[in-house]
């Protein structure tokens, strides 16, 4: 090397020219969000009343939690009474009683019957029991606790009265039950179990995400294989390029697989070869996709007055984007005659003017003791006047509307609006799944926000009251039992996207609740009450914008958080000096005062970002070992309000406005959030999520941008913590690296625990479906899949075989692709 | 110093530092700059010092480089150092939060090493 240095010397030169330029582009490693929507609303006050009342009769709760924030809310509200107080354990004859008080008016007997029922449960500690009619078929599942079979009223009674003190009152609900057979809602009913099916979207009906199945192992997980592809077919098409998010997930009950597609068709394959059994396509029209076309899952009823070889005896229901409940028979695919008109409900009945996109179902109706509940996405930030978040029940037989809950009029709307008017506009939604608890006839609804996200004072009271709260509302009557708020008046859309989950808390019936801002909570069913510890965080800045409505204390789990330390300037990322330099300057002209950073017209921080956090995947629960496993999001948004004028001047419109404009065009598509004009409010938002660099395209914080971990349950303590998501992906220039370094992505879509000592997931930007050790957070199998993991796995058996299964739709913003396969693995066969 | 600016790299041996270091020396200046502007940016915002002192850095060695003079190696070994003090104390044993830190510093400095038997010729005479 002597003088001719400049050869050798220029290309490394060169390269590193490239190397910095470049730099810039570096990974993908989008970001992604798949945020849906939802609604928000903002809150106040928090945990209502019922929690004080719970506690004075209560027995229970070990951790009671402080007190603080939520009792002294407010009172008001639920105070009158309703049924969520009381009972807590056996004092469930109570509750009854003070359902009907105050429901009074509609209450049937039925309710109450079914709140004793439920009572019952509390006796027994773990969840299985539950009870709820659906599915199933022929196999029931190997799971114990089945005590009746039929289903019927007597069952409940009959448990009801050996579990609990209030046999008696149970008695004779049951016998006025009986009279009543025809319609909605039936007493509480067996559960199909998880084992070898996977008969709700959340495996059993406790949601756990957890099967006993155990052939799979960590020592022969290496050998897994694919044992079938299928594919749906639905694949995107004109205006519907680019905007699929499928993020599906079969259930399995029998010898099929039931599963929707991203538009909403309905298709059942055989389990063990994947071959089609029947498929039913609504013809969903692609000006009806919101912020993705998405259908993550359906449900499974079995009606228990029908015969076998009845029409709908089992009853496979979905709703659509478009706005429609569909109930077909699940053996064949024909669609319900009995069911609403032709097999279908129109939700749009009573919500208002018809805009395609602003009001879809992407979650699987939650069916409680023979009623269908559903709620819907209200696609985000357009205007304060927009669709009702509405929750409404509805024969499960006869698609007859059961009631409906508007929690801004609840008593004058649970038989629908009167003639000539519509479900209260613009408040929260829910667009996440819901869960039903067939024992205590109630279902528990994730609330999100009111249309407007970052802005709230213009919310109604009512509104601030519920939004990002967990509402158990009794499934028989729509009459509220309890909620509990996680954010107070909410403008950081961290509306609950989660799937709640029941377990066991230390012996008392609990459902567990993970949130976008991490904090996971653990409540009584009953009541509501938490029994973690929930803390507060005080003295919280308010900003300019609107100080006199940003809450300036909020509530916080102090039992567990995915939350990690609020970001500093050394947390800022790059490929380079250069573009982590100007990650470092953006970071300092931002406002950053921690999490819960009030909105601010100059660009602000908030982390983590709406999407967790817990988003729809949601957790899984392991009540064998003890542990939650959760993935999670660790990654900042960088957002800025846009004053109104500055907004009209970008041209940002409504969903409706663009529609007028120009007769229906949908959206451009954009990340969520990016340029929402929140009309009606005095200020649009423009959010990067993901907070990716302008310069590069990198993300400006350091990875890792997703992990996973197991957390104990009996301490709240995490056992393990790993980053998810590898590099392989993503590059310089887009070029995937083909690194397989762990590097953390940004993910979506749940896990599955299996008895064996595994974890399936896919989730992250990768595309790889992956076996993790429970033990360890290892990995130690994965398989590259056609496009991304965006979606909740099953597991589930044929033939003494154990499958796993998952449908790796892909992710419009997460940029995986994709894809219309869904593809099962099991072990190679042994001879 | 004029002189060796004028000097055609290509001819070995001789005096100029070879074009191969003039460019690099070039790309310091201006990569050096944008730190260094940056840099004071980010301190006026209440930042890091670090990037307003190695953008100063990387300015001096490109001059220095430019004007074939070995103390570019010297003064960049010491920017080098600084930087992976620095880096570590920021981020310590997390891989990937250095990759913006070490990276593209130590590819430079391997750059600057490459230079050192240009600059034994000219150099010397130079100084």
């Amino acid at each position: 090397m002597t003088d001719r240095t400049p050869t050798p010397g220029a290309r490394v030169l060169t390269a590193l020219l490239a190397s910095t330029t470049l730099t810039m582009t570096p990974l993908a490693l989008a970001p992604a969000f798949a945020q849906d929507s939802g609604t928000d609303t903002q809150t106040e006050l928090a945990p209502e009343s019922e929690t004080e009342a719970a506690q004075d009769d209560e027995a229970a709760p070990e951790a009671e939690a402080e007190p603080e924030a939520e009792a002294e809310t407010d009172a008001e509200t639920e105070a009158e009474g309703d049924t969520e107080t009381g009972t807590e354990a056996d004092a469930d004859a109570e509750t009854a009683s003070e359902t009907d008080a105050e429901a009074t008016a509609e209450t049937d007997t039925d309710t109450e019957a079914a709140s004793d029922a439920e009572s019952t449960t509390d006796g027994e500690a773990t969840a299985d029991t539950e009870t709820t009619s659906e599915t199933d078929t022929a196999e029931d599942t190997d799971a114990p606790a089945d005590q009746s079979e039929t289903g019927t009223a007597e069952t409940a009674a009959t448990e009801a009265g050996s579990e609990t003190a209030s046999g008696e009152d149970a008695g004779e609900q049951v016998a006025e039950e009986e009279t009543g057979p025809e319609s909605a809602p039936f007493s509480a009913a067996e559960m199909p179990q998880v084992g070898a099916d996977w008969p709700f979207y959340g495996g059993g009906p406790d949601a756990q995400r957890y099967t006993p199945l155990d052939q799979i192992t960590p020592e022969n997980v290496g050998g897994l294989e694919r044992a079938f592809v299928y594919h749906t077919g639905d694949m995107p098409t004109g205006s519907a390029e680019g905007k699929y998010s499928p993020e599906s997930t079969p259930v399995k009950v029998g010898d099929d697989l039931l599963m929707c597609s991203a538009m909403n068709i309905l298709i059942s394959i055989d389990a063990a070869t994947g071959e089609e059994n029947w498929r039913y396509d609504p013809e969903v029209p692609n000006e009806a996709i919101p912020y993705g076309a998405s259908c993550r899952g359906v449900a499974v009823w079995t009606d228990p007055q029908k015969a076998e070889d009845e029409a709908c005896k089992t009853t496979l229901m979905e709703g659509t984007i478009d706005a429609r409940l569909i109930a077909v028979d699940a053996a064949t695919g024909e669609p319900c005659a009995d069911f609403g008109e032709g097999g279908q409900v129109d939700l749009w009945d009573g919500i208002g003017e018809k805009v395609p996109g602003w009001y879809a179902v992407t979650a699987p109706p939650t069916i409680v003791r023979g009623v269908a509940v559903t709620g819907a996405q209200v696609k985000d930030g357009q205007a304060e006047d927009a669709p009702s978040g509405v929750i409404r029940g509805y024969d499960a037989r006869t698609g007859e509307l059961v009631w409906a809950w508007d929690l801004a009029a609840p008593d004058e709307m649970r038989d629908g609006p009167p003639e000539g008017e519509v479900y209260t506009r613009g408040t929260p939604n829910v667009w996440a799944t819901a869960l039903a608890d067939e024992e205590l006839g109630y279902v528990y609804l994730p609330l999100g926000n009111s249309s407007v996200d970052y802005y709230g004072s213009n919310r109604s009271e009512v509104e601030n009251e519920y939004a990002t709260s967990l509402v158990a509302l009794d499934a028989t009557t729509g009459e509220e039992a309890w909620k509990f708020q996680t954010v107070r008046n909410d403008v950081w859309d961290y509306d609950l996207g989660s799937q709640p989950t029941l377990l066991d808390y230390q012996g008392t019936p609990a459902v567990l609740l993970p949130s976008k801002q991490g904090d996971i909570y653990i409540l009584d069913r009953e009541t509501g009450e938490p029994l973690t510890p929930v803390g507060e965080i005080t003295d919280l800045p308010q900003g300019d914008i609107e100080p006199d409505y940003v809450a300036d204390s909020q509530p916080v789990s102090e039992w567990h958080t995915l939350r990690k330390d609020p970001l500093t300037e050394k947390d800022m990322w790059g490929f380079t000096p250069i573009d982590q330099l100007w990650c470092r300057i953006k970071f300092r002209q931002a406002n950053y005062e921690g999490y819960l950073t009030p909105p601010s017209t100059e660009p602000y921080i908030q982390y983590p970002g709406y999407n967790g956090g817990s988003d729809w995947g949601s957790v899984a629960v392991d009540p064998e070992r003890g542990l939650i496993i959760a993935n999670y999001n660790d990654i900042p948004n960088y957002n800025y309000l846009v004053p109104r004028e500055e907004a009209d001047a970008k041209g940002w419109k409504s969903i409706e406005q663009r529609q007028e404009a120009d007769n229906g065009g949908g959206d451009g598509g954009g990340a969520e959030g990016a340029g929402d004009p929140q009309i009606g409010a005095p200020y649009a938002i423009q959010v990067n999520a993901g907070w990716r660099s302008g310069l590069t395209g990198m993300p400006c914080t350091n990875p890792p941008y997703g992990g996973i971990r197991a957390i104990d349950i009996e301490t709240g303590e995490t056992v393990w913590d790993q980053p998810i998501g590898t590099a392989r992906r993503n590059g310089p220039f887009g070029i995937p690296s083909m690194l397989p370094m762990k590097i953390g992505t940004p993910n979506n879509g749940g896990s599955v625990i299996t008895a064996g000592g595994l974890i399936f997931i896919g989730a992250a930007t990768d595309n790889l479906f992956r076996a993790i050790d429970m033990e360890t957070g290892e990995t130690l199998w994965s398989d590259v899949l056609p496009a991304g993991g965006q979606a909740n796995p099953i597991a589930y058996e044929v033939d003494g075989e154990q499958y796993v299964l998952i449908a790796p739709g892909g992710h419009h913003f997460m940029e995986t692709g994709v894809s219309d396969a869904v593809i099962a693995y099991k072990l190679p066969a042994q001879d | 110093m004029t002189t060796y600016d004028t000097q055609s790299g290509a001819q070995a041996g001789t005096r100029g530092p070879g074009w191969a270091v003039r460019i690099l020396g070039w790309v310091c200046v201006i990569f050096g700059l944008v730190i260094f502007v940056g840099g004071v940016w980010l301190l006026v915002l209440g930042g890091s010092w670090y990037y307003a002192l190695a953008g100063a850095g990387l300015i001096a060695t490109g001059v220095l480089l430019n004007h074939g003079s070995m103390n570019a190696v010297w003064l960049y070994l010491a920017v080098w150092a600084a930087t992976m003090v620095w880096a570590w104390w920021e981020s310590g044993a997390d891989l990937w939060a250095q990759v913006p830190r070490m990276l593209s510093p130590t590819v430079i400095l391997v750059l600057v090493l490459l230079c050192i038997p240009a600059l034994r010729r000219t150099a010397p005479r130079t100084a």
